[in-house]
């Protein structure tokens, strides 16, 4: 049961200049089941990544709960991986190295953990980078590299927070193109942050619209896969879906 | 007509370039060639007395009798040694001290202001307190050399750890790591840059510090040597300790410090080179 529940999620801050309590997220549920891609799009400040920070367990919630697989989130840990929008790849550890490293925490051998991470690797197309190191790539090779680190810890569920807000808007195209392809290959649960609206639609079988600390509206997203941004842009459900969630989103 | 002048001097720059690209060593060496030729023809030009200002084949003879009665050698392994020791202790003690204080909030607010305090307060500036303390000999030689070098290393090291991002630390716990897996595989590594750094700035200091030290309360050791030559007036010696400082400092530079550097933050492009 590798599903992500979030039950009536808060979190408050104590401003100690404004000397008064700052609601960041209010009260929000959602629903990840096995196996979904969910996005939640907002404008900045509403809340997205706070939420996604709670959920990794890198900050306490105020209140609410959240659960995975089963178990109550008490803490950062290995059943949820995080794709970060900085890559977060360590310089001093080879790409192979920084792949292999969720299963090296876990206590997997030397050659088995290379194996997984060469698999992984593969499955990016980043077969021939594995030697090098993070600074000796690309700006979209290291989210690759970073989203297959992810995946290689084979986590109850993937975070994505805004992973490719900082790579060239072609480059971002194909990550996008490649994710989709990713998760179809290997189905996982995946819950994608964005500002991008267009993106959150293209990749997402849900997307949650998110509005000052609140859930605005879900909206399915029945579209075809696979999805290429060449059959997507001429499709006209694509486009009414972006229309309304953009919609939805400036009015936020 | 002009680069019939011009070009020998192109190819000649053309075949420098080239030769100390290809031999960066060669680099470092060629340009005290002018400086010991300029220094030849001011000593040879009798401006002063010769035994006042010695000249390089002088300093070169005076090396070769030092070495041949091994008292060059065994003061230069004196000061070596105090060095390489109090080096070490200080580092370790620093490393220590810098990631206890870089990574816990509460150690940070007490001990950094007085760190502050105490890195203003010089090495030779305890000397009186330390002379008094523990006389004229090694405990005083030791203490100054390890003071030295500690704080660099606690202040870089504090610096380093503070500087890694914080996502780094969140990659590492998302991905299973127990505290002392982020301690070795994310705090040290990515502090290492700022610690290197923080031993060259120490281990300089320290060996200016104990060739100091050496002068004042010291009984061997390349410090001791100058200053003794000092009192029988043998401006050659202490010309000759002054160029085993410098070149010694190089022999440090190129076969401790730049290697590891080269190894770790240049490859991994956390500095630039």
């Amino acid at each position: 049961m590798k599903s992500l529940t979030i039950n009536n999620l808060s979190k408050t801050y104590f401003d100690p200049y404004a000397a008064k309590h700052l609601t960041a997220v209010h009260d929000v549920s959602l629903d990840v089941p096995e196996g979904e891609f969910v996005s939640i799009v907002g404008p900045s400040g509403c809340g997205k990544t706070t939420i996604l920070n709670m959920i990794a367990g890198f900050l306490p919630a105020s209140s609410g709960e959240i659960i995975v697989d089963g178990r109550l989130v008490s803490g950062p840990g290995p059943d949820r991986g995080v794709v970060f929008q900085s890559h977060a790849l360590f310089p001093w550890k080879t790409v192979l190295e920084n792949v292999a490293f969720g299963p090296k925490m876990r206590g997997v051998g030397l050659k088995e953990r290379e194996a997984i991470a060469l698999d992984y690797l593969a499955l990016a197309g980043l077969s021939h980078a594995a030697e090098r190191y993070p600074n000796e790539l690309s700006g979209g090779m290291q989210q690759r590299v970073g989203v297959v680190r992810a995946l290689a810890n084979e986590p109850a569920v993937l975070l994505m927070d805004e992973p490719f807000a900082s790579v060239d808007a072609q480059t971002r195209m194909t990550l996008q193109e490649e994710l989709t392809r990713i998760w179809q290959a290997r189905r996982p649960t995946i819950l994608f942050i964005t500002h991008d609206v267009p993106e959150a639609v293209f990749l997402a079988n849900r997307v949650v619209v998110l509005s000052k600390g609140r859930v605005l509206e879900q909206v399915e997203i029945d579209l075809p896969r696979p999805r290429s941004w060449d059959t997507m842009m001429e499709n006209e459900t694509f486009k009414q879906l972006s229309a309304r969630v953009l919609q939805l989103v400036r009015a936020a | 007509m002009h680069s019939i002048f011009i070009q020998p001097v192109l190819n000649f720059w053309s075949g420098y370039i080239r030769l100390v690209t290809r031999y960066p060593t060669l680099g470092s060496i060629f340009p005290f060639i002018p400086l010991l030729l300029l220094w030849s023809v001011v000593v040879d030009a009798e401006f002063f007395p010769r035994s006042f200002f010695p000249g390089p084949a002088d300093v070169a003879k005076a090396f070769y009798d030092l070495s041949r009665k091994g008292i060059l050698l065994a003061y230069l392994e004196d000061s070596v040694v105090r060095l390489v020791v109090g080096a070490a202790a200080g580092m370790f003690a620093g490393v220590f001290l810098g990631l206890l204080v870089g990574l816990n909030a509460g150690f940070y607010r007490a001990l950094w202001p007085i760190l502050l305090f105490f890195q203003a307060i010089g090495d030779i500036a305890w000397l009186p307190l330390l002379i008094i303390w523990f006389g004229f000999g090694i405990k005083t030689m030791t203490f100054v050399i390890v003071y030295t070098v500690l704080f660099p290393v606690v202040l870089n090291t504090v610096l380093g750890v503070r500087s890694i991002p914080l996502d780094l630390h969140r990659a590492a716990q998302s991905l299973g790591a127990s505290r002392w897996s982020i301690l070795t595989n994310v705090v040290l590594p990515g502090a290492l840059p700022n610690i290197m750094t923080g031993l060259r700035n120490g281990l300089g200091y320290g060996w200016r510090a104990l060739i100091a030290a050496e002068m004042i309360v010291g009984t061997s050791g390349i410090g001791f040597m100058m200053f003794d030559a000092r009192r029988s007036g043998s401006v050659v010696e202490i010309l000759l300790g002054m160029i085993i400082l410098g070149l010694l400092w190089y022999a440090v530079d190129a076969l401790i410090l730049a290697p590891i550097e080269r190894a770790t933050g240049q490859r991994w492009g956390m500095v630039t080179q």
